[in-house]
């Protein structure tokens, strides 16, 4: 059989932003799927965002609602969700109450009733809300249910309607329900509560016929609905590291590039760490400046400080980003918020990239990203950025990273993450006490790509901004912060 | 709707009760349907206390049997427009308390469903229309 004569499956959008490229393209149609988890974890209003971004007159969405939620309640509080469409209602989309009919005829009813709209309706969609509550009932006749389901599929899936299952189920039945046997799609939301926060998440257990990205996606629900983001935010297929630049970038300080063998090559991952007044942020920006001048856009995540502080601060150093930033070719974003995920901070982050076509990006700091996360996902921090850079590097662009260190007057720390293995340089900046004065060093700690300097400097932080001084060949012991005088030992 | 009167739908606001019935019970099931019916009747008798004979039953549907007709001038009394004062009155709550629970958009929706040419109100809020 050639790949023409295969049967193509047609891909729905899900309404759901991020689930389609975790799905792998969107929702099989005519398929028979399972939507599950505990309540309140979105199952309704991912149903109705499928089915409001689906339904049409000639192929309508039947909502058939059984015991569980009441209707009216369901829709009094659905509608506040900018994905309802009212003027959708009852031409595409109509709801249908069976709860009486489940009391009164049990599952022999359920399914006639269904099988009377269907074929009345010829649906397209068909949601059972709740199908938990129809399962329940059956809950001592295992047979009985098994030919319920089993039918119910056959007649869905015949008369060519996507269908969504909705229940509450435990994680425990998966293995030996027979719902799960004739799914072809079983999705599952989950929601805890960690540390006064709550962490959704959702994960595709199964998916006939495509494949979609594994493992745990968070999703937030906010007045549009769901907004999913997929770990890999859909680009896992596009990433190959195979070919590397070799373009190397200018830090913004001629001096600088000179001590890392001619500039950051383009697409690594650099990290500049120092203790708070050092001259990370100062650093980041000559970055982002530099590539501004030579018409590469660029892209500023700050958590710590508010976007007008950070423009304003370069401003007062000659660096002008508020041009760029009117213009378009630079955004600076800021990403405070409490409870954000590593994937929600990608996704915003991989948005403003595609807006602005940027190449070159700056997080300051990652102390203040970890902080910005639920704390469910500070535990996942490293890992996340593992990804996050990874996937972000292999598409080009080139990131520098602040982190803030805790001074050590007897030992250098170069990361308090343990992340030098995320980075392909690193720039280290600190403190030494040298004749009565705090003075500031720097020096590159690791260059993934070739050689550089192994000078340690000295710099200022002047109103031109980063200055870079002389070697300090005359003390020794530098890295400790309290370095004597040369021969003095 | 109503049960107990064998011409009732020759009474024009019998008639619309009874259109709205099919739609009301089909969206929020013929229990849902039964307890809107009952909380409309409570909020009507707030207004005619007369109402209280209305009885509801298990399928929604009222039994209006025991409304009172409305004194005519020769004194006889009307038993039609007696029940189609007393549905008109329900059905306004019925209606009223749709639109608190679900919005007039979608009451307009299910009207329109059943009267084609249904108009579009202006839009007034309950207490605005009381005033």
């Amino acid at each position: 059989m050639t790949p023409q004569e295969k049967v193509k499956i047609n891909k729905l959008p899900t309404g759901v932003p991020g689930l389609d490229d975790i799905l792998g393209g969107g929702l099989p149609e005519y398929s028979f799927n399972i939507l599950a988890g505990s309540p309140g974890c979105g199952k309704t209003t991912l149903a109705h965002q499928f089915v409001f971004a689906n339904a049409t007159p000639e192929h309508p969405a039947i909502y058939f609602t059984v015991l569980g939620e009441p209707a009216l309640k369901m829709l009094r509080y659905q509608q506040q969700y900018s994905f309802f469409d009212l003027s959708k209602l009852n031409n595409c989309v109509r709801f249908i109450n069976l709860s009486q009919v489940l009391v009164e005829r049990g599952l022999k009813g359920i399914l006639e009733e269904i099988t009377r709209e269907v074929e009345a309706t010829t649906p397209g969609i068909v949601v059972v809300d709740s199908f938990r509550t129809v399962v329940r009932h059956a809950d001592q006749k295992e047979m009985e249910m098994q030919v319920f389901v089993q039918n119910l599929g056959l007649l869905l899936t015949s008369w060519q309607a996507t269908t969504f299952l909705i229940g509450e189920y435990a994680e425990s039945e998966v293995r030996d329900n027979p719902v799960f046997t004739v799914a072809d799609g079983l999705f599952w939301l989950y929601q805890a509560v960690e540390r006064n926060s709550v962490v959704r998440k959702m994960q595709i257990l199964k998916l006939r016929g495509q494949g979609s990205v594994p493992g745990m996606h968070t999703f937030r629900i906010t007045d549009s609905g769901l907004q999913a983001f997929s770990r890999t935010l859909g680009l896992s297929e596009h990433i190959s590291r195979n070919v590397r630049s070799t373009k190397v970038l200018s830090t913004g300080v001629p001096e600088l590039d000179a001590m890392m063998g001619g500039g950051i090559p383009e697409g690594d991952s650099l990290l500049i760490a120092g203790s708070s007044g050092t001259g990370k942020s100062l650093l980041a920006t000559h970055f982002i400046d530099a590539g501004l001048r030579q018409g590469e856009p660029g892209i500023i995540a700050v958590f710590e400080e508010r976007p007008e502080e950070y423009v304003e601060r370069a401003t007062s150093f000659g660096l002008d980003l508020r041009t760029p930033v009117e213009r378009g070719n630079l955004q600076v974003i800021y990403l405070r918020p409490l409870d954000l995920s590593v994937d929600e901070t990608m996704q915003a982050i991989f948005d403003a990239i595609k807006t602005t076509g940027a190449k070159r990006l700056v997080i300051d700091s990652l102390a203040g990203f970890e902080m910005a996360l639920s704390p469910g996902f500070r535990a996942d921090f490293r890992e996340s950025l593992y990804r996050m850079i990874y996937s972000l590097t292999a598409l080009g662009i080139t990131i520098l990273s602040t982190v803030e260190m805790e001074e050590s007057f007897t030992e250098l720390l170069f990361s308090t993450y343990s992340i030098s293995f995320l980075t392909d340089d690193i720039l280290r900046l600190r403190y030494v006490e040298i004749e009565g004065q705090l003075r500031k060093i720097v020096m590159v700690v690791k260059k993934r790509g070739g050689n550089h300097s192994k000078d340690i400097r000295e710099y200022e932080i002047t109103s031109r901004g980063f200055v870079l001084g002389q070697r300090l060949e005359n003390y020794d012991g530098l890295i400790t912060g309290i370095p004597p005088r040369a021969g003095t030992k | 709707m109503v049960s107990g009167v064998p011409d009732s739908l020759s009474v024009p606001n019998l008639r619309v009760a009874e259109k709205l019935r099919r739609p009301l019970s089909t969206l929020a099931g013929v229990s849902g349907f039964r307890a809107l019916v009952s909380r409309a009747l409570t909020l009507a008798k707030a207004q005619r206390p007369e109402l209280s004979i209305i009885q509801v039953k298990p399928d929604g549907s009222l039994d209006i049997s025991a409304v009172t007709p409305v004194p005519t001038t020769n004194g006889a009394g009307d038993r039609k427009a007696g029940e189609s004062e007393a549905v008109e009155v329900l059905v306004t709550e019925l209606l009223w308390l749709l639109v608190a629970l679900i919005g007039e958009p979608f009451v307009v929706i299910l009207l329109r469903d059943e009267w084609p040419d249904f108009p579009v109100p202006e839009t007034e809020s309950r207490s605005e229309s009381v005033q």
